[in-house]
């Protein structure tokens, strides 16, 4: 009798102590780690994460909550609901070329099965796995490729919307994919952007690495924010082209217009509100920025002949007249992807300095321009 | 016939209607420039501010000769083919000359798949869109010209030309299907026309084709009126029915071919213009017709370009919803009133 | 009759219709003249052959054998405003829809002589007031083709034809839409004309009595012959009674009209 209780007993011991072993202590509240980025926040508890996405796509009302948990870690109750994501990943996707960065600088590129349009990629680590084939070519973002996608089996993919349209990606969780989205284009600061390599970091389990290298980016930036404020000068810059009769230019409030305030620049349309484009016609950009010392961005034009082809009444700015025009585009990688789409966004410190250099070379007089290119 | 008086002072009216309006289109734009200041600027070229002189001169002027070019060049080829068809719904494109432009100018810039890179990037510049537009129409003539040699119905021409402009219109529409989003809106705004923009060169080269296609039209003044009797009737007191309509074709063609080129298909202009003409002269006389057709093409055009840039805003609208917002209107308004077509 | 007064003269005429697989005669061997100041009426059943016959002597459509001669020059060598300045058509469709204005249209009839842009010299005006007297349409000068009755507008089509000023005038069955108090002024004027002016005109017509009355002769086209003869002569060679192939039809020679049998 005494022998039947004790296995009981014991028993029953044995039961709890593994119950406690696969719960989680959600008891400690745990600290969102990240600062500049508004649109995500990662909270570690023990064995899991809690990944909270808030701008998935322009407009999003919701949250998209995704739980990040070593292999084996059982994840409460509570959080049951949300997509759950054994990490380190092994094989994933992406759709953006803003990811790729991100993932050779962790040191995981490997991991990469498959992107839409392979060949805006220019970034030549991964462009050399494409080459091997080892990346699946997956169609256009607004089309994925479902069949490719269900036969090379990522452990997840990393989306992103522009308008909330998400069809495809519906579709692809049907049939059991596993989408996160990734909303680091909606950050309207430079260093919020660059933080969501901690999003990618999560992934693969390298919080560490991620922060360093976050961290030392920050750091460059910030030390030339310092130089660019003590500036003798500030420069009268415009911005955009022409496209069909009207001229695109970045408004106040834009990722590009920041990035003109901060390497203390004078961007003449500073002062106009919202974070995407102005559309005004030539007469406005030419009675206002006639007479402005830099055009910085001047959309696809690869020379000032080209510029000057595309419509001889660019002549009249006198930023053109001295070829002060400095653009982003014309370095490209070798399938023609442009290099700045792809790593501006992760590298702000040498966006920075790009825009210092060309405002006040002076101060930066060993730094070669990395994106930007003085048109010829 | 000599003008009546009453013809008389319409035509003086309209010259200057035509030239107050040409001034207030200079004057008004997206960036507000003072009257004052334009007419110091038209006057003597110099201005408080050396943005708006070049503004005013580079942009405003060569706009406004484009405007009037426009206006005039498919006013009168709507004329001709109103006349050679006897069919009041008849305008510039009848013969299929836009859907041949627009097919040109579809590969060119929808079909770049299948051309190589160097020709496919030669042609999405300026004067190759032109070029390719110019082609467009051109294939499209020859073929019509080749078909009204071995017809003697004129009505057969002209349901031989809306048959090749829904011909080439399928085929565009195939084109926009396959392509993507920012190439099919780079071919819905050239579809949309557009009259600002164009250098000096290309508004000398466009008045060349213009004043080449209103001379011919000129030398057509007497057959046109003999036409209004009818075929026969015109073959009986001497007119050389195939000449002539070989001359009307051709001075269409070249008019409306290159104003498509230069900017864009224009819809409205030539339809309404010379219905408005002979509401308001009330006469099938085609030496007034000639005229008034010319000076209302201008004014029309000056009017819609005004318009459609919006003074004071920097919005500019597409000047082909502006040419057919204001014009159907404007012809339904005549007719009413004058309960004579 | 001395051959200067004839203005249109056909020799051995064979009128037809060729195209590239077949031939199709109407009528051969025809042999007509018409003088000057006589009013000429051409007469026979339907779908005979007379607009055929019309075509060819106006010089629409080609002979398939023989000649047509104008003023004693052959049809074919004319060039069109030549041609356009010695003869002249009436016809009865419906002009086009225009603001055309009856002096307008007459008008238009002096475009042979004027000049590239089609102005009027004095001398065209005269002519086109002429053209407006003889035809008495003052009245009627200033107002729109469409405000105008039927027969008004076939009266200013005469005057414009008159204002064309040349040596014949051919109608084409100008009595057919019109009651019968317009046919009779029409068919005077028409013999007005040829006395004052001196032109010859022909005219197509299915009103066979009043030709008869009216005219200086007539061509009758039968199935089997084409005549050209004074009326009366006609008459007494019974010629009307082969005109048409009926039983219920006879005519009377003492009153020179059908009768229904």
């Amino acid at each position: 009798m005494r022998h039947y209780f004790f296995l009981v007993v014991l028993f029953l011991a044995f039961i709890q102590c593994k119950e406690s072993e696969g719960s989680a202590n959600m008891n400690t509240s745990a600290q969102n780690s990240i600062q500049h980025a508004e649109g995500f926040s990662i909270e570690k508890y023990d064995g899991f994460s809690v990944v909270k996405v808030s701008n998935a796509y322009p407009e999003a009302k919701n949250d998209y909550t995704y739980i990040l948990h070593k292999k084996g870690v059982q994840i409460p109750d509570s959080l049951k609901q949300f997509t759950s994501i054994e990490v380190p990943i092994k094989k994933v996707i992406v759709t953006s070329t803003t990811h790729i960065p991100a993932l050779e600088s962790l040191g995981v590129e490997n991991t990469l099965i498959g992107f839409p349009t392979t060949d805006y990629i220019s970034s030549e680590k991964t462009r050399a796995l494409i080459d091997a084939e080892k990346v699946r070519d997956l169609g256009s973002n607004q089309g994925l490729n479902t069949e490719v996608i269900l036969d090379i089996q990522p452990d997840v993919i990393v989306g992103f919307s522009v308008d909330g349209d998400l069809k495809t990606y519906k579709n692809l969780e049907k049939n059991g994919q596993k989408i996160i989205f990734n909303g680091d284009w909606t950050e309207k600061t430079p260093l919020g952007k660059a933080e969501w390599i901690k999003f990618f970091g999560a992934l693969y389990d390298l919080d560490e690495k991620a922060t360093e290298i976050f961290n030392s980016i920050e750091k460059e930036y910030n030390s030339v924010l310092v130089l660019a404020k003590n500036a003798k000068t500030q420069p009268t810059i415009f911005a955009g082209s022409i496209y069909e009769d009207q001229w695109f230019l970045p408004q106040g409030d834009s990722w590009a217009a920041y990035f003109l305030k901060e390497a203390n620049g004078n961007y003449l349309w500073k002062d106009s509100k919202g974070t995407g484009s102005l559309a005004l016609s030539f007469e406005s950009v030419l009675d206002k920025a006639k007479d402005a010392d830099f055009w910085i961005g001047p959309g696809q034009f690869g020379s000032i002949q080209e510029i000057l082809n595309s419509n001889p009444n660019y002549i009249h700015f006198k930023a053109v007249k001295n070829k002060n025009v400095y653009s982003f585009s014309t370095k490209k990688g070798k399938t023609g992807g442009v290099i700045y789409y792809e790593l501006a966004q992760n590298r702000p410190d040498l966006v920075l300095k790009d825009i210092v250099k060309i405002l006040h070379p002076e101060v930066l007089p060993d730094y070669e321009l990395f994106f930007f290119e003085k048109l010829k | 016939m000599p003008l009546t008086k009453k013809q008389n002072l319409l035509f003086i009216i309209l010259l200057l209607v035509m030239v107050f309006l040409f001034l207030v289109n200079i004057s008004l734009g997206s960036v507000s420039i003072p009257l004052k200041e334009v007419v110091n600027g038209l006057l003597s070229q110099e201005m408080s501010k050396e943005s708006w002189e070049i503004i005013l001169w580079n942009f405003r002027f060569p706009k406004a000769i484009t405007a009037i070019l426009v206006g005039i060049g498919l006013s009168m080829s709507g004329l001709l083919m109103q006349t050679l068809f006897r069919n009041p719904l008849a305008g510039p494109y009848v013969l299929g000359l836009s859907s041949g432009a627009s097919l040109g100018v579809a590969f060119v810039i929808l079909g770049t798949g299948f051309l190589p890179t160097f020709i496919s990037s030669f042609f999405l510049s300026n004067y190759g869109l032109i070029l390719a537009s110019s082609l467009g129409s051109l294939l499209v003539f020859m073929a019509v010209l080749l078909v009204s040699k071995k017809l003697k119905d004129t009505m057969a021409i002209l349901i031989v030309g809306l048959m090749f402009g829904s011909f080439t219109s399928a085929i565009v529409s195939v084109l926009s299907y396959f392509t993507s989003a920012e190439k099919l809106q780079k071919f819905t705004f050239w579809s949309m026309g557009s009259i600002s923009n164009l250098s000096w060169n290309e508004i000398s080269l466009l008045s060349l084709f213009v004043i080449f296609g209103i001379g011919i039209s000129f030398m057509v003044i007497k057959p046109l009126n003999a036409l209004l009797l009818g075929e026969k009737y015109a073959q009986s007191i001497g007119i050389n029915y195939k000449k002539t309509r070989f001359l009307i074709i051709i001075a269409t063609s070249i008019l409306a071919g290159s104003i498509t080129a230069f900017a864009g298909p224009i819809a409205f202009i030539g339809l309404a213009v010379p219905h408005m003409a002979k509401l308001l002269f009330q006469t099938s006389n085609h030496f007034v017709l000639f005229w008034s057709t010319l000076l209302l093409g201008a004014i029309v055009m000056l009017c819609c370009d005004t318009i459609a840039q919006v003074p004071g805003n920097d919005i500019t609208l597409p000047i082909n919803a502006i040419t057919s917002v204001i014009g159907a209107p404007v012809v339904i308004w005549l007719l009413v009133r004058k309960k004579r077509f | 009759m001395s051959k200067q007064n004839f203005t249109i003269q056909t020799q051995n005429l064979t009128i037809g219709y060729k195209s590239k697989s077949e031939t199709i005669t109407i009528a051969q061997n025809i042999n007509l003249g018409l003088e000057k100041g006589k009013l000429i009426a051409l007469i026979g059943e339907n779908g005979i052959g007379k607009s055929t016959l019309l075509k060819t002597i106006t010089g629409i459509i080609p002979p398939l054998q023989g000649e047509v001669s104008l003023l004693h020059k052959s049809l074919q060598s004319y060039k069109p405003l030549d041609l356009a300045q010695e003869l002249s058509i009436v016809l009865t469709e419906k002009l086009p829809p225009s603001n055309l204005t009856v002096y307008e249209i007459i008008a238009l009839g002096r475009q042979p002589y004027t000049n590239w842009l089609g102005t009027l010299s004095k001398e065209d005006t005269i002519k086109i007031e002429e053209a407006i007297s003889l035809t008495e349409i003052q009245h009627l000068v200033h107002k729109k083709h469409d405000e105008i009755s039927d027969g008004q507008l076939q009266i200013a089509l005469i005057a414009r034809a008159l204002a064309q000023d040349t040596s014949i005038i051919i109608l084409d069955e100008p009595t057919t839409h019109l009651d019968l108090v317009h046919k009779a002024t029409l068919l005077k004027l028409l013999q007005k004309l040829t006395h004052e002016t001196g032109k010859t005109i022909l005219y197509s017509t299915h009103d066979i009595d009043l030709a008869i009355q009216m005219t200086d002769e007539m061509i009758v086209f039968t199935p089997t012959q084409i005549v050209q003869d004074q009326p009366c002569n006609l008459i007494q060679t019974g010629i009307f009674n082969t005109l048409f192939d009926t039983e219920h039809l006879t005519f009377d020679a003492t009153i020179g009209k059908f009768k229904i049998k």
